[in-house]
């Protein structure tokens, strides 16, 4: 199903976005194109159990959420040595035949009707090239949104045997009235035999709706890990998603949450095993509190060429109140018997024996239970190679814990 | 001296079915003394060590458990002290309020708590039993300020807060007490419980003990499922307990084997939710010989 374009957008306000950067011709047909796309793709797809529709994006207000000509963000950037890391407007001075390439080629614009919004109407975003051969460690962007409205499309490209530790997070900045609209597009192309660990940690005010897609493409031998934190925003839309086209190649989807009050979130891990050799390990670990709700999809499908295939998923809600509601689907497809996989979701409570167990050493049953949901995104937080994204999503946990 | 006074002690588990399992427990149990209580599977032992501790799946319909202490056991707190604050019925407290007056339950099956570190938990554990003790004796004036203690620590890395006990402080007394107990000094640094052998959990529980330093201590089959060296290490710290602390142990088994480096000074034997004959270490050989029958035959006849 289609959605109706707002009626306050217009290919005259896509031009606008564009000659007021002033990009390339190509750059501007791209969102033209992507425009002209929003008549034909639908919202991404959502799970549903019976009765019910567990994240209504349909109801998403677009007209009054996408107010494009005036975003705002600010954007701090660390890069490290010998990598690029700039705002995507400015890349495109120093290495536009490489955006040109691999712009919308892990993500293709006309994919659903927020990646088609995001293509035409985006004005930030950060482009990080890491050259053949070189390490990129702890590189930061830090945004800040202090718009209603804001589209963000992030480019990740490694050259052979390459590597970049990458910690991106998302604040909101300046109040604004109202309900507000956040599109985080991440493309990473990893070369051959290059690694990529792309942190995400989103913190976003409780007005703002949040729709996140990233999505990387791995060549031979190379791996992607992606720590995707959502701890913020009133609902999320989180779509993190590995295609192995390389032999030997690896990736890791690594996911935490923690929703309180109303929040909605609802977070996907999916991986397409292309080739031969390759292995996933998914892993997500969410605390829900208060009446929030949360949604989990883990899909791993296994291609018919994609011989000797490992691939592990694991998800584990757990509720603090009676009031949260989760459901969790991981999903297997497997069209290649060569294959050792797993996967497997729970819900639950904190466990009462464990409660029991620590209260019985004199721990107050406060303090058990926040010893136990810190301990419960250990496993998330040991994946963390960016000790200020580490040492961040610790405090943002235990922040909503106190 | 403290005194752990068990009596007329009824219970049931605590859903819709009320499965009785205590039928009048009667059992004092004085610090430096130690206790066997013995009997076959399903005769509440456990049941008991579980209520003293104050775990929620049971409900208590009669009797009481009462802890008396003495000036010895309250030394270490500064209020003044009233007569009400040396005899305390367990039944009113919650565990951690139980652990703090100086009751520790060894676990037959501890709980295995990924991504807390040994460390971190026995730090917290400890700083928490001399905190809520404070709390515990002072003057009833307590909703004034119902602060709550907010744990802001990480939980890889290891506390960095106050608390009274500092990291260095306790590092030192973890690696005296693990030494004592011939633990690797590794297992501080693993997560509690989490992966260690059967063994290594009931070595655990016997370090905590020695941490803690209870005035009374409750193991529940901490001997089942060890080896002979890891008997001879446990035993050795439940000595320790004893003898360096003053401890009171109430040790529940099935085997005379652990008896052999325990010592007794009584022995105790349940049948069907009660105590139906207590006696000097001798009565464990006796019961070794014979069997339960004899017991059974012995109280039926009697009644």
């Amino acid at each position: 199903m289609s959605v109706q374009i707002p009626p306050t957008l217009s290919a005259e306000t896509v031009r606008e976005i564009s000659e007021d950067r002033n990009e390339p011709e190509w750059l501007l047909e791209a969102r033209l194109d992507a425009f002209e796309a929003l008549d034909d793709v639908a919202l991404p797809d959502v799970i549903q159990t019976p009765g019910r529709r567990w994240t209504n994006l349909e109801a998403l207000d677009f007209e009054n959420l996408v107010d494009p000509l005036n975003q705002s963000d600010e954007t701090e950037r660390v890069s490290a040595e010998g990598a690029t890391v700039l705002s995507f407007v400015d890349a495109l001075d120093e290495h536009e035949d490489l955006i040109k390439e691999y712009f919308g080629s892990v993500v293709p614009a006309d994919t659903n009707y927020l990646t088609a919004l995001s293509a035409a109407l985006f004005t930030t975003g950060t482009f990080i090239y890491v050259p053949e051969g070189v390490d990129a460690e702890d590189v930061k962007i830090r945004a800040e949104m202090n718009s209603q409205t804001l589209f963000s499309h992030t480019l990740v490209v490694t050259e052979e045997s390459s590597s970049a530790t990458i910690l991106e997070s998302i604040e909101s900045g300046d109040d604004v009235d109202g309900d507000r609209y956040f599109s985080n597009i991440v493309e990473v192309v990893a070369g051959e035999n290059s690694y990529v660990q792309f942190g995400s940690l989103q913190n976003l005010n409780e007005d703002t709706y949040h729709y996140t897609l990233k999505r990387g493409d791995t060549d031979t031998y190379s791996t992607i890990n992606w720590i995707e934190g959502n701890i913020g925003s009133r609902l999320t839309r989180s779509d993190v998603e590995t295609t192995l086209n390389g032999d030997g190649s690896e990736t890791k989807i690594v996911g935490a949450f923690f929703g309180h009050d109303d929040q909605h979130l609802d977070v996907n891990a999916r991986v397409w095993h292309q080739a031969e050799h390759t292995t996933a390990d998914l892993v997500t670990r969410g605390v829900l509190d208060d009446e929030a709700r949360s949604v989990y999809e883990g899909v791993q499908d296994v291609g018919v060429d994609a011989w000797n295939t490992s691939s592990y998923q694991r998800e584990n809600t757990l509720m603090l109140s009676d009031e949260s509601e989760a459901d969790a689907s991981p999903k297997l497809i497997i069209h290649n018997h060569d294959t050792e996989a797993s996967h497997s979701a729970t819900v639950g409570q904190v466990d009462a024996e464990e409660m029991f167990y620590m209260t019985s050493r004199a721990i107050d049953p406060q303090t058990a239970r926040n010893m136990l949901v810190e301990g419960f995104f250990v496993p998330v937080l040991e994946e963390i190679e960016v000790d200020e994204f580490r040492n961040d999503l610790e405090e943002l946990v235990q922040a909503r814990l106190n | 001296m403290a005194t752990l006074e068990i009596k007329n002690l009824h219970a049931e588990v605590a859903d819709e079915d009320g499965e009785t399992i205590l039928r009048g427990v009667d059992l004092e149990v004085n610090s430096g003394e130690i206790h066997a209580l013995m009997g076959p599977n399903g005769s509440g032992k456990s049941t008991t060590a579980k209520i003293i501790a104050g775990h929620p799946a049971y409900r208590v319909t009669d009797g009481d458990i009462i802890l008396h202490l003495d000036e010895d056991d309250l030394a270490d707190i500064d209020e003044d002290l009233d007569e009400e604050d040396y005899r305390w019925s367990l039944l009113e407290l919650e565990p951690n309020e139980r652990a703090a007056l100086g009751i520790f339950l060894g676990f037959q099956y501890p709980a295995e708590i990924e991504g807390v570190t040994m460390t971190n938990f026995l730090r917290q554990a400890l700083n928490a039993k001399l905190g809520e003790r404070q709390e515990l004796f002072e003057d009833e004036d307590e909703d004034a300020e119902e602060e709550e203690a907010g744990y802001e620590t990480s939980p890889m890395e290891g506390p960095v807060d106050d608390g009274e006990v500092g990291v260095a402080e306790f590092q030192q007394l973890l690696k005296e007490k693990m030494e004592l107990l011939d633990m690797d000094e590794k297992f501080a640094r693993r997560y509690l419980n989490a992966g260690f052998s059967g063994g290594e959990k009931k070595q655990n529980e016997v370090l905590q003990a020695a941490i803690l330093e209870p005035s009374i201590a409750v193991l529940d089959e901490i001997d089942s499922g060890l080896d002979i060296d890891r008997l001879q290490d446990v035993s050795e710290g439940i000595n320790a307990l004893r003898d360096e602390q003053g401890t009171g142990i109430l040790q529940i088994t099935h085997y005379q084997r652990i008896l052999d480096y325990v010592e007794p000074d009584h022995v105790h034997i349940m049948l069907d939710g009660r105590i139906v004959k207590s006696g000097d270490a001798s009565l464990a050989s006796q019961l070794e010989d014979k069997g339960y029958d004899w017991v059974r035959e012995e109280v039926y006849e009697t009644a």
